[in-house]
């Protein structure tokens, strides 16, 4: 492999590309090849609100159609997966502000080193695969949290060929008057345009760093994807990066990137129906504490979400057998490395207190426990 | 949707249970890092009040 050093730019590789930044580690974006899906691979009849499928990216809609979100195998070469927009209910005049777009939020201590705020921030360069059967003008968009008002800076790119995937790059110049916190909360959030009403379009669109600006936010010339139940979108090989460049994207393990995910989602339990997912004590005939180890570090304590209360049951001493059917779940006293779920039962004498107690799946293979700490 | 306070055994406030509009439920730690407890307290700040907890 040769290399040659490029002045104060970095770092030429035989491949042709100028290398800024260290290639590993470089990638400020989570899930950028798209292989992880731990909620599920698709979700249908999504109308509103933020939405997850595959992990760290939400899909955000209001009122602008009805999607289908998927991983999809459908993907340039070397990479094994993308995410898939399909509409499914058209909304060829989308009014106001009602917008859809998808997003992925960075925390802000992973971006301590593009010194924002002083006169050495740093230059970023978002690059990404793309697909579509609707060409035209896109946006993309960085919103900075921390500073007060909050910062954005948008960019237009353009899908040229119908159902061809295309690479993209976008160069970001610093913010040398931005804000980003050293702590656990969001820093960036990465915003792609997917179609807007006409009050996020209305005025030029701001494509230097500013206070943000609602009507500023999406280029006048957005296509509105939603605009047909033939359109799509896929996307992948997402990398955001120190440099003027965009440089090879940083292809992680699997268990690199999933550990990296379950900073911020993990899933327990659907492994079979009657998959144990932890084990407690009772705190009384109708309490259960059950302690479950997270998988990773969280970015705060999470939330914990369940299925079905009755998708579950705890086991405890005695004859083989004896079970107790879960009527309430609630997280109490957890933090970001463990949780304890505090599940209520009908009063069971048998149970009693200071008994070992195994919280399972009530022979479904439904029975699922979530722990969100998203962004 | 809809916010009701859950008390742990000890009978002090353990968590916030959220029932979305397509009834799934969700239960939130006080924690001012988490999101959904950020989105209650915002929602609370605006005058509502959550279902207070079982006797």
């Amino acid at each position: 492999m040769s290399l040659a050093l490029n002045g104060t730019n970095g770092v030429t590789y035989n491949d042709g590309t100028l290398q800024s930044s260290a290639p590993v580690g470089k990638n400020l974006i989570i899930n950028g090849d798209m292989k992880i899906a731990q909620r599920g691979t698709s979700a249908t009849g999504i109308a509103s609100g933020n939405n997850f499928v595959l992990d760290r990216f939400i899909f955000n809609t209001g009122s602008i159609g009805t999607w289908t979100l998927s991983q999809d195998t459908d993907a340039p070469d070397g990479f094994s997966n993308s995410m898939k927009l399909q509409c499914t209910t058209a909304n060829a005049s989308p009014t106001g502000t009602n917008w859809c777009n998808f997003q992925q939020r960075i925390e802000a201590q992973n971006l301590q080193h593009l010194a924002y705020g002083t006169s050495s921030a740093k230059t970023i360069t978002l690059s990404f695969w793309v697909k579509s059967n609707k060409t035209g003008t896109y946006t993309a968009m960085i919103y900075g949290y921390d500073s007060s008002p909050a910062r954005t800076i948008s960019a237009e790119y353009t899908i040229s060929a119908a159902d061809t995937w295309e690479k993209k790059t976008i160069t970001f110049a610093g913010d040398s008057s931005g804000q980003i916190d050293n702590d656990n909360g969001a820093g960036f959030n990465i915003y792609w345009a997917l179609g807007t009403g006409p009050d996020r379009k209305s005025s030029p669109l701001q494509t230097s760093w500013g206070a943000y600006d609602s009507t500023a936010f999406v280029s006048s010339s957005q296509v509105n994807l939603a605009d047909s139940t033939s359109n799509y979108i896929n996307i992948t090989g997402v990398q955001l990066e120190v440099g003027e460049n965009a440089t090879p994207f940083e292809n992680r393990m699997y268990s690199q990137e999933l550990a990296m995910c379950q900073r911020y989602f993990q899933s327990f339990g659907g492994s079979n129906v009657a998959d144990t997912v932890g084990q407690g004590t009772s705190f009384s005939t109708t309490n259960t504490y059950v302690l479950i180890h997270l998988l990773q570090t969280m970015r705060s304590v999470p939330s914990l979400g369940y299925s079905a209360v009755g998708d579950w049951r705890l086991h405890y001493p005695g004859v083989i057998g004896l079970e107790a059917t879960v009527m309430a779940i609630a997280t109490n006293e957890s933090n970001n490395t463990k949780v304890i779920v505090n599940t209520t039962t009908a009063t069971n004498a048998s149970m009693g207190g200071g008994k070992c107690i195994q919280l399972s799946a009530d022979s479904t293979i439904n029975a699922r426990l979530t722990f969100s700490a998203e962004l | 949707m809809q916010y009701k306070i859950i008390n742990d055994a000890y009978g002090n406030v353990g968590s916030i249970e959220l029932t979305k509009e397509d009834n799934t439920k969700i239960s939130i730690p006080l924690d001012e890092a988490n999101t959904d407890y950020q989105e209650f307290l915002s929602w609370k700040s605006e005058g509502n009040e959550p279902e207070p907890a079982d006797e």
